[in-house]
């Protein structure tokens, strides 16, 4: 990009004062957020505004309107996050800001306003990766957490198992191959006319059913394999609902739930045991949205009690799209003296390699 | 008074220098890079260049649409952005209203055509008066199919001046209808340059004299709230039988 982008790590040594302050910024799907964090471990404040009422009434999230409501929120939320922090932008160390993956209208706004944010306050900009952010929003409560660790992400895009020998030194172990767990459980949720979003849905009429009701297949592909497919099960699971309408019977929707509900943590569970097995780690990151199954959680650290293996999971608030978690994962990077360059674009399609 | 101004509403990246209305440098990209890789560097280099300081800026001016919708929202995030850490008053201009001083002196009306997708243009009709600091506005900004607009001006029968970024397609469509009496400038006059911006930022500013909170302009509702909408009447009508 030519010689006239000079890079964003400007005045750095400048700083007087040995605190690190960091401004995160997060637009990348639906909740335009923003949170002021302070040596990585003091939130001094955390606005996020969400557009779940203006999504409901299309059924999911418009990617068009999206961009619009980030448009107009983005300023007022960042100057309210400053205002509760009793913060300037003088005081920041550095901009943290969403670039990928999410929806490219949506990420555009946060990253151009992060950027010119950061050029005028003649702050370095740093470019975070959500799913990166999602894992790091473990280390906002838990400063104590210990390398090497393995983590486990799963949300309605994402199922990964991602070792990590130290901060951003990381290594995918395990992937999904088709649907992520979160999607499956979307899916399937939709098929039993739950509504969405599906995960929670799931979670709660499953505690009227019974788990052990239906038996669905738990695809565990190649004995060593650290990669999942829900795609299978998911069929497994419409399947049974179809031949069962065709045969005149009803069956129970608590019933289903819970065995689906069973048969993805299942999986979930065996394969992330396989992989501390494998890694010999002593602690274990739950991150994403799915994070949030109260039977994912419990299962893991029945499991892992056992093995003396510490399981760690982000309070809800740091579950769902946050700029806390893109500030914890500022912070890092700052540390790390990992900034961006001004001409930082959005990556819709991002992924962690 | 310095400010600077900021043009994403099309695939040209213009920003601009000015003082008191008056254009000190000027950045002009039409290529395949995003708004997003280029404002900022394109910044920089410019004030490097005209050895002005961020500090000394006493404004910001933005052109806020109609235009592309993610065009617009860079242009709009990267002003407030600015705007925001300096403390400075932002002012907003429309796009359809800046190209209008690409055809400043000129006694043909001026219509600027901007791409709207769907067959459609984003337009506006304005004339120079000799003597006048302000081209009038005669038909206010919208969202027009082609050819329904070409028959409208044709209807006219004046001779008009076309601008803006839709033209390169156009010119065959236009002078069918129009014949002699359209008149089509060339590329470095007819895009969106950092030069109409300065111009029609700094006449806002003179009119108004005070900053505003910048919302984007986009003419269209986006397509779900047109399909919702639609979806809405037809139930409503439905109910009424
Ligand atoms: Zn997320």
């Amino acid at each position: 990009m030519g010689g006239i982008a000079k890079g964003s790590e400007c005045d750095v040594m400048e700083k007087s004062n040995h605190e690190v302050i960091i401004l995160g910024v997060e637009t990348s799907c639906d909740e335009t957020s923003a949170a002021v964090l302070v040596n990585g471990t003091e939130l001094r404040s955390h606005v996020i505004s969400s557009q779940i009422m203006t999504h409901q009434k299309y059924g999911g999230v418009v990617p068009e309107i999206a961009s619009r409501e980030h448009s107009l929120h983005l300023q007022p939320v960042v100057q309210q996050a400053l205002d509760e922090a009793m913060m300037t932008f003088k005081d920041l160390s550095a901009i943290a800001v969403t670039y990928g993956p999410g929806l490219v209208g949506s990420l555009l706004v946060g990253v151009s306003g992060a950027k010119a944010m950061a050029y005028a306050a003649g702050v370095p900009l740093i470019g975070i990766n959500h799913l990166e952010a999602h894992i790091y929003a473990n280390f906002l409560p838990h400063q104590d957490i210990e390398f090497p660790l393995l983590a486990l992400l799963v949300s309605g895009g994402h199922t990964h198992l991602i070792f990590f020998e130290a901060h951003g030194q990381y290594k995918i172990l395990g992937r999904t191959r088709d649907d992520a767990a979160g999607e499956a459980l979307d899916k399937v949720a939709r098929t039993l006319g739950l509504g969405y979003p599906g995960g929670p849905q799931i979670q709660r009429i499953a505690q009227e059913g019974d788990a052990q009701a239906f038996k669905f297949p738990r695809a565990m592909l190649e004995p060593d394999s650290l990669d999942f497919s829900f795609s299978g099960m998911k069929s497994a699971v419409l399947n049974t609902l179809n031949s069962a309408r065709m045969r005149g019977e009803t069956l129970s929707v608590p019933d289903i739930a819970a065995s689906f509900q069973q048969a993805v943590v299942d999986v979930l569970v065996r394969k992330t045991m396989l992989a501390i097995k494998r890694t010999r780690v002593k602690t274990l990151l739950l991150a994403g949205g799915v994070a949030a199954n109260s039977l994912l959680r419990q299962t893991l650290s029945e499991t892992l009690g056992k093995q003396s293996v510490r399981l760690v999971y982000p309070p809800p608030i740091l579950c769902t799209d946050n700029g806390a978690m893109i500030a914890t994962a500022g912070y890092y990077h700052y540390l790390a003296g990992d900034f961006a360059p001004w001409t930082l674009n959005a990556v819709p399609g991002l992924n962690l390699t | 008074m310095k400010y600077l101004t900021i043009d994403t509403t099309t695939k040209v990246t213009a920003v601009a220098l000015a003082e008191d209305g008056r254009l000190v440098g000027e950045g002009f990209l039409h290529t395949s890079r995003t708004h997003s890789e280029r404002i900022i560097p394109m910044l920089d280099q410019l004030l490097t260049a005209a050895d002005w300081s961020l500090q000394e800026l006493d404004m910001i001016g933005v052109v806020r649409g109609p235009g592309s919708f993610t065009g617009i929202r860079i242009g709009i995030a990267t002003a407030q952005g600015l705007a925001q850490v300096l403390k400075l008053p932002l002012i907003a201009v429309v796009s359809l209203d800046t190209l209008a001083w690409a055809g400043l002196g000129r006694t043909e009306d001026i219509v600027p055509l901007l791409d709207a997708r769907k067959n459609e243009w984003y337009t506006a009709r304005y004339r120079w008066t000799r003597g006048e600091e302000k081209a009038e506005c005669l038909t206010p900004p919208q969202a027009l199919p082609k050819d329904q607009w070409l028959e409208q001006l044709r209807v006219l029968d004046r001779p008009i001046c076309f601008v803006g970024d839709a033209i390169a397609k156009a010119k065959v469509q236009i002078e069918e209808v129009l014949g002699e009496r359209a008149l089509i400038l060339p590329d470095y006059i007819n895009l969106p340059r950092g030069a109409y911006a300065v111009q029609a930022v700094w006449q806002r500013w003179q009119e108004t004299g005070v900053g505003e909170r910048v919302e984007p302009y986009y003419i269209r509702f986006s397509e779900a709230e047109v399909n919702w909408a639609k979806k809405e009447e037809a139930r409503r009508s439905e109910g009424h039988e």
